[in-house]
């Protein structure tokens, strides 16, 4: 059932993409490895669309090119790429059944009709729809249609499946459930996952890596702990989870809030005063004022922490170095 | 027809009351909506007839003009009724549903001789009262109880002077003859004239084709139907020819002049064999205006000076006799029944037409379609 | 529930204007039925015409063939044109839109006789034809069933290309991308995914064209030279001319029956508002 173990591995080289004066991909390298989830994370405008359809061959790119498994691909056109692509709202062929859809990419290699019904019974048990294979995507909930766009894509086996922002038409919960289910068919699969969210939950949940994009480049690549734990750039501290920001020495420095302890008036190597806080469950979120780093945002457990501090109390603050991440100028 | 003319007369009462200000117009128009008559209809016809006048129903373009210089200048001068115009083409079937309908709109119909045998029999028109119109003024034979010829006008045909150097057609037997005299012909699409000019190309005399054969006169037609165009309306027919669509056209032989004097000679007409037609003004039944005032209008449609006045607007012929012994020697060839003329032509007989012009249509669409 | 309650008082408002619609539209076609089965004389003897005689049998079937043939041609070519315009910039489609409304525009009657100065046999087409030594004789293009087809195709073009261009301005562009992206050739992508979303559209312009086609009179009366003859010209002489309205009502009749019927048998097909307000189904 999975792709061929010897292929999916893409390079990026160079990538440029103009709109006349417009950069709206500036320059990518980057290497994505054989059956890796590799997630292009960003806020809206930072490329990361651009730069997926670049790579399923609908936007030619203006410079650079696409390797995939050391071969160029980048004058191939999408029809002859052979990656499956998950499409945002799914784009499902409203006119045919769910078998019609999903076996859509073998019947136009004309592949013969009782490999097609084998194959499409495959995969309606992967994405758990079977029974459904004569409904028309209509007659579908979100996230059926949804399971239904990932069977069509990987019906062929693809050796890179595209999917660009999947989760954004399912509610909350269902979210997270589907964030699951893909992580769980990744593994089945084996297929090079791309995928192009701007939630960063979703990244850090799923991928094997993450890509952080901003204004067409590249922000920082690493694995969701890396980048968590050791964030480059201010972008990348704040665009991935929260953090507070110090200046010392001519440095800034990034730190996580739950890397923060509170400790008694005078000790620690700062003090401050309680603005507010909230529960969250597991975690208090505290906002406190300092003399010398303005407002820090502090969490800490909360079943650690005792009786919880109020407003207006004094309290000390302290971290350890490692918990202060230099960034890049 | 009986609840339709009580209907009619209602709505006609309320259009007077409407005018003279008696009657709203939601009242009206309410009145109207449950008689089931078109507002239109009641205002501009059957109301305005009502107003002691004559409404001529004739075909539009220079007839209005025509008609209204030649005799309606002559006889509102003499009766003091004025004279109108509608120019929506008085066919026979639309004639008979004005009347059917009990909306009498029109007094006079420029129509043909045939209509007044098919209509009067059918009970749609009123008789000609021959104390005010005279049958000498016109033909003999085309004065008849329901109608009387005013005018001839007919179908002649036309060739291209440069198509045929060597000789120049005569006669129908060459116009049918494809072999002799190549090149598109063009013929009237509702049969009448064309079934005349076909037997008397097939050897019939000019005065023995009634009643018409119609098997022998659609074999002759249906023989060089590959090289035929049919039109429908004398501007078609004129096109036909001045386009070069035709190498030889049938035309309304009123025309015929006008065309001669636009390729300027390039289309010759022929008037041997012309098939003459009796234009006719039929009245149709209950007619607003009265019938007395109606047969006046008849009768000074049949003044010299009338005559005379539609022959050089319109090209039509005089019926009057007086009228076309004053033609010029230079208008009197293009007048249909002019002494030289009538040894030529062929006259149509209104009375066969009348009695089959539907079985003779037909089975001329189905042999040209 | 009382009977007060559940009349809506808004039927009275209404109630003037559908006895108006009542007298005005649905009195005529009554009594054009009625006609159809009494004149000349009561009896079926109208349509037993139909079967009896080979001339309204020639006449119904030249009338289904020109009809049909446009519909296709109409659609075929307005589905190109709608095509090309659904697939250049915004100000190039107003401008083709244009066009295609000022054609829209222009009376049948000048657009016969032009078609007849181009293509006649002295017209512009012709000469030049014979000036360049292609041709010795000019080409019967009008005057014949060609020249209907010709004038008819080109006056139901329009109608043809507005409810297909719709339909195709209605179509999700990430479908065509998903087709090639599953590896289907452009070919492939057209008929299978790209042809079926635009079927509402190109039912409802066909059933459009039809439907127009079988009451046109002036261009084929025109364009036929009189020898292609319509049931609505057919019609209008046996009204005017040779006054057998029992004939033409019955003709009526079966025309407005035949629309009827293809409109129910394409309801049970497809939603027929959706087709005829050329959205999606």
């Amino acid at each position: 059932m999975g792709a061929d173990p010897a292929s999916g591995g893409l390079m990026l080289r160079g990538l440029v993409k103009r709109y006349g004066a417009v950069e709206a991909v500036a320059g990518i390298d980057l290497e994505i490895r054989r059956g890796e989830f590799l997630t292009l994370l960003g806020p809206s405008g930072s490329g990361k669309t651009t730069l997926l359809m670049m790579i399923a061959g609908f936007q030619d790119a203006t410079e650079g090119e696409i390797l995939l498994d050391g071969q160029p691909i980048t004058a191939t056109p999408a029809e002859k790429r052979n990656f499956g692509m998950v499409f945002q709202g799914y784009a499902l062929f409203p006119h045919m059944t769910v078998r019609d859809n999903i076996g859509y990419a073998l019947s136009v290699r004309h592949r013969p009709k009782p490999e097609i019904a084998a194959r499409v019974a495959e995969m309606l048990e992967l994405v758990q729809l079977q029974g459904m294979d004569d409904r028309l995507p209509a007659q579908l909930s979100g996230g059926q249609q949804q399971r239904v766009a990932l069977a069509r894509a990987l019906v062929f086996s693809p050796p890179v499946l595209l999917l660009d922002e999947p989760l954004g038409a399912l509610d909350r919960k269902l979210r997270i459930e589907v964030q699951e289910q893909l992580k769980d068919l990744h593994r089945r699969v084996g297929t090079t996952f791309v995928y192009v969210t701007h939630d960063q939950e979703e990244a850090l949940s799923m991928s094997d890596r993450v890509v952080i994009m901003r204004a067409g480049r590249i922000e920082q690549v690493g694995t969701p702990e890396d980048l968590y734990t050791r964030p480059r750039t201010e972008f990348a501290a704040s665009f991935l989870g929260k953090s507070n920001f110090i200046d010392r020495d001519g440095r800034r420095f990034s730190i996580r809030p739950e890397r923060i302890d509170l400790l008694p008036l005078g000790a620690g190597r700062s003090r401050g005063r309680v603005l507010s806080l909230s529960y969250f469950g597991p975690l208090l979120k505290y906002r406190i004022e300092t003399p010398d780093h303005g407002v820090l945002e502090v969490d800490v457990d909360a079943w650690r922490g005792g009786v919880a501090l109020a407003a207006g109390a004094e309290v000390g603050l302290d971290w350890t170095d490692e918990a202060a991440m230099p960034l890049e100028k | 027809m009986q609840d339709k003319q009580f209907m009619r007369e209602t709505v006609t009462e309320a259009a007077h009351a409407f005018r003279a200000g008696r009657l709203d117009r939601r009242s009206f128009l309410a009145l109207c909506g449950m008689a089931g008559v078109a507002l239109p209809s009641v205002l501009a016809g059957r109301a305005e007839a009502a107003a002691g006048e004559i409404v001529m129903w004739n075909w539009g373009g220079q007839s209005e003009e025509c008609h209204g210089s030649a005799i309606g200048a002559p006889f509102t001068a003499e009766t003091g009724i004025p004279l109108k115009f509608d120019t929506s083409g008085p066919l026979q079937g639309k004639i008979k549903e004005m009347v059917d309908s009990g909306n009498v709109t029109a007094d006079v119909c420029d129509a043909d001789l045939f209509d007044a045998v098919a209509l009067g029999a059918t009970g749609h028109l009123e008789p000609i009262d021959y104390a005010v119109v005279s049958k000498d003024k016109t033909l003999p034979g085309y004065a008849l109880e329901f109608g009387t010829s005013i005018i001839l006008y007919g179908y002649a045909f036309m060739y291209d002077t440069e198509a045929y150097p060597d000789g120049a057609p005569t006669s129908w037997t060459d116009f049918f003859d494809v072999a002799k005299f190549p090149g598109m012909r063009s013929l009237y699409k509702w049969a009448n004239g064309s079934l005349e000019a076909a037997l008397m190309a097939d050897g019939v005399a000019r005065d023995a084709l009634y009643p018409l054969d119609l098997d022998r006169a659609l074999a002759r037609i249906t023989a060089i139907k590959d090289s035929t165009i049919y039109w429908g309306s004398g501007s078609e027919a004129h096109d036909m020819i001045v386009n070069g669509e035709v190498s030889m056209g049938m035309v309304w032989q009123n025309r015929g002049r006008n065309i001669e004097q636009e390729t300027n000679g390039r289309y010759k007409m022929v008037m041997n064999g012309a098939i003459a037609m009796p234009g006719a003004y039929i009245v149709p039944k209950g007619n607003a205006g009265g019938v007395e005032a109606v047969m006046k209008f008849i009768a000074v449609s049949q003044s010299v000076d009338a005559q005379l006045g539609l022959f050089s607007c319109l090209g039509m012929t005089p019926t009057n006799s007086e009228a076309v012994a004053m033609l010029s020697a230079e208008d009197a060839p293009y007048a249909i029944t002019s002494e030289a003329n009538m040894a030529v032509i062929a006259l149509n007989d209104p009375t066969w037409w009348g009695q089959n012009t539907d079985a003779a249509v037909n089975a001329f669409l189905e042999a040209i379609s | 529930m009382t009977r007060t309650q559940r009349l809506n008082p808004a039927w009275f408002l209404v109630a003037p204007l559908l006895a108006l619609v009542a007298v005005m539209f649905a009195g005529p076609l009554v009594n054009i039925l009625w006609l159809s089965f009494t004149d000349p004389e009561p009896g079926i003897a109208n349509y037993a015409a139909l079967i009896e005689k080979a001339s309204l049998q020639k006449l119904l079937w030249t009338t289904l063939r020109v009809c049909l043939i446009t519909t296709v041609l109409s659609v075929v070519l307005g589905y190109s044109i709608a095509y090309a315009m659904a697939n250049v910039a915004e100000s190039s489609r107003q401008r083709m839109m244009l066009f295609i409304l000022i054609s829209f525009w222009i009376s049948v009657l000048v657009r016969t006789f032009s078609w007849i100065m181009l293509l006649g046999r002295n017209g512009l087409l012709n000469n030049g034809l014979i000036e360049l030594g292609l041709i010795s004789e000019p080409i019967a293009f009008v005057r014949n069933e060609l020249g209907v087809l010709i004038g008819m195709v080109h006056y139901m073009i329009p109608y043809a290309v507005l409810p297909i261009l719709a339909a195709m301005q209605g179509i999700d562009g990430r479908v065509l991308q998903a087709s090639r992206n599953l590896g289907a050739s452009p070919a492939q992508t057209f008929w299978r995914v790209y042809l079926p979303l635009t079927k509402p559209g190109v039912i409802a312009g066909a059933l459009l064209v039809f439907i127009l086609s079988l009451g046109f009179y002036v261009t084929p009366a025109i364009l036929g030279g009189g020898k292609v003859l319509m049931v609505a010209e057919y019609i209008s002489v046996q009204v005017l001319i040779t006054l057998k309205w029992g004939t033409a009502a019955m003709l009526a009749v079966l025309m407005l029956g035949s629309v009827l019927g293809l409109l129910y048998v394409l309801s049970r097909f497809m939603k027929l508002s959706a087709a005829l307000g050329g959205g999606r189904t």
